[in-house]
């Protein structure tokens, strides 16, 4: 049997597969598809310091292999998660990552010593690539700011940082670089490509907020050369994302130098997926004579 | 929330090609069936595919085959339906369900309905327990033309009075079904009334309804959805107090006074 465990900057996951934030409700929702402890860690949906609604409809839709949302994250407010929220996630799962977003690098240190305080993440992810806030890919695509507000939150809190990256940016690698030397422990790489879609029905752009963000199959080769650039350039761990479907999608992001993998829209097609993803990856680890899931972290780059 | 919605791959037990432009189906899952509640409805996939990929929501009709297997209309408007037209008795799809809110209130003696189009899909179960607790039941069947009705014959078992309108007089009356269901209500007292179907031109007629205080109206409602469970907050429909609810987590069936501006998708 391998050993399915991956050290994530320092913390022990009992396998590399996540939900990426904002697609899988972890409570007070009708339908769980699998055992949620059996995950390698849970994130909520992206926490804002205030209560927010979320964008006008229509939020979803679908593009050949994949999707475009505009949802815009509605959040309970950080208050609410404090209180329910993260205590009933914490309960889900022994790793816990908190996803959180602010508007000015000041809301974001907030928020972070607000979570941190509590003492009940393991991670905090610093969502600095939303496309549906207005200034919400700022965060990762100027590096100036990129560098303010990982520094500014690093400061602020010990608990290990995951610093979310936009991939609407000429050199990923260069922006991961950036995170890495203002004191993220690990990346998040992707969050959404900015798209768009119009409805011919009635002539104008098919979302309420007009520009979405695409994910699905369609990002994944975008997103594995994502993950392979940013691995060689930096030291820190990565989470990489961006259209898994399957554990031979999931390999392909370990090879090219993901520690752990996240699953999003996927997970709206197949509630079930990341546990047969889990699995797949084991009998992949068994057939290939690997002991571990951290054997084939970044093999691609040392078998070119 | 406790959760008894599954994923399976279930089995397509009988297909027709009726009424011209729908498909009929009938799908075995015992545990998705037998779970089924009025209101309710599945998120299908068939084939696999990567274009379409995002599974589509479809009403489940009602449970048949001693509680095994369940029934839907499908109306072929776009890409998965066209997918679903080559399905044959014996195929598989990938299902997930059942979704939605059951409709568990029954508190009334008397309701009238206007329905059109595929709309008929999401009342017949509905309909099926409320006629079981003796609730009388006035229906608007509302068509383009005759060979447009859909489950005209479980409407006619299942109400108390039934009247016909078409657009273009072939069967019935030539009457838009909003005026149909104006008269209905001046005529007799209902304790509620639902609507399903017709897109967003039955609504000036049903807010009016409902500022009239007389009795209150409740939609069943589409959005474009991801999931259909409540995970991808994709089908938001604006509340009238603010914020949104979910149509697949809050609905599909709402009251007409806590929406706003719901979205109806007109195909
Ligand atoms: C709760 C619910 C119950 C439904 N029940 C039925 C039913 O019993 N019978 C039936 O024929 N139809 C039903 N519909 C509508 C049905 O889901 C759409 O007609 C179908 O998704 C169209 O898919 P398509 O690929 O053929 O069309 P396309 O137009 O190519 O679809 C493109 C996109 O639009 C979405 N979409 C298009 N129309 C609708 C719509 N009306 N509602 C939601 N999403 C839509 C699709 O999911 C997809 O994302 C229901 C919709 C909802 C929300
Ligand atoms: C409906 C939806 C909502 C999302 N919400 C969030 C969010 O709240 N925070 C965040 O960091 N990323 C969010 N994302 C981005 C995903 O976490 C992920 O980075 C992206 O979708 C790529 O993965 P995928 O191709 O597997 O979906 C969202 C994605 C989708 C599709
Ligand atoms: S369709 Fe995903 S939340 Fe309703």
């Amino acid at each position: 049997m391998p050993d399915l465990s991956v050290t994530l900057a320092g913390v022990k996951l009992k396998n590399p597969i996540l939900p990426a934030s904002g697609t899988l409700e972890t409570v007070d929702t009708p339908m769980l598809a699998g055992d949620l402890s059996q995950l390698g860690a849970l994130v909520n949906k992206t926490v804002t310091r205030d209560r927010r609604d979320g964008n006008p409809p229509p939020r979803v839709w679908e593009t050949a292999a994949g999707m475009l949302n505009s949802v815009g994250i509605p959040s309970i407010g950080i208050d609410e998660f404090m209180k329910g929220g993260l205590p009933r996630l914490r309960a889900r799962n022994d790793r816990i990552i908190v996803s959180i977003a602010g508007f000015s690098v000041r809301e974001f240190v907030e928020l972070a010593e607000t979570v941190a305080a509590a003492g009940l993440a393991d991670f905090i992810e610093l969502n600095l690539s939303c496309p549906n806030l207005e200034s919400g890919v700022l965060w990762s695509t100027d590096s100036g700011l990129l560098a303010e507000v990982v520094g500014g939150v690093r400061r602020a809190v010990n608990v290990p940082l995951i610093a979310k990256l936009s991939p609407n940016v000429t050199d990923i690698a260069e922006m991961a670089a950036v995170a890495e030397s203002a004191g993220a422990d690990a990346l998040g790489l992707v969050n959404t490509f900015r798209g768009l879609a119009i409805d011919v029905r009635v002539k104008k752009p098919a979302l309420g907020n007009t520009t979405g963000g695409l994910s699905g199959p369609a990002v994944k080769p975008l997103a594995l050369y994502a993950v392979w650039s940013s691995y060689r350039r930096v030291r820190i761990p990565i989470v990489g994302m961006g259209g898994i479907c399957s554990w031979r999608d999931a390999i392909e992001f370990m090879l090219a130098g993901a520690t752990a993998v996240a699953v999003g829209m996927y997970n709206f097609v197949e509630p079930g997926c990341m546990w047969e993803i889990r699995d797949g990856i084991d009998r992949y680890l068994a057939e290939n004579g690997f002991n571990g899931a951290k054997d084939i972290i970044g093999l691609a780059h040392r078998n070119q | 929330m406790e959760s008894n919605a599954y994923t399976r791959t279930a089995i397509v037990r009988t297909v027709k090609n009726a009424p011209a432009g729908y498909l009929d189906l009938t799908i075995e899952e015992p545990a998705i069936a037998g779970a089924a509640r009025p209101g309710q409805f599945v998120m299908l996939r068939f084939g696999r595919t990567l274009d379409p990929i995002l599974p589509r929501p479809f009403d489940i009709v009602e449970t048949v085959g001693n509680g095994r297997s369940f029934r839907l209309i499908i109306k072929i408007v776009g890409a998965a339906t066209r997918l679903l037209e080559s399905v044959r008795t014996g195929d598989e799809v990938r299902v997930t369900g059942p979704l939605g809110a059951p409709i568990t209130d029954f508190n009334c003696r008397s309701l009238a309905l206007l329905v059109r189009g595929c709309g008929a899909a999401a009342v017949i179960a509905f309909l099926q327990e409320a006629r079981r607790r003796g609730i009388a039941v006035h229906s608007v069947l509302s068509a383009s033309s005759a060979s447009k009705f859909i489950l005209r014959d479980e409407f006619a078992a299942l109400s108390d009075t039934l009247i016909l309108a078409t657009d273009d007089g072939s069967a019935g009356e030539k009457a838009l079904g909003t005026d149909v269901l104006r008269r209905l209500l001046a005529e007799r007292k209902v304790d509620r009334v639902y609507s399903c179907g017709g897109g967003p031109f039955y609504l000036p007629f049903l807010e009016e309804w409902e500022r009239s205080k007389i009795s209150p109206v409740y939609l069943f409602l589409e959005s474009y959805m991801a999931c259909g469970f409540g995970h991808c907050h994709g089908c938001a429909v604006p509340r009238r107090d603010g914020g949104y609810s979910l149509v697949c987590r809050d609905g599909p069936l709402f009251r007409l006074s806590e929406v706003k501006d719901p979205c109806l998708i007109y195909q």
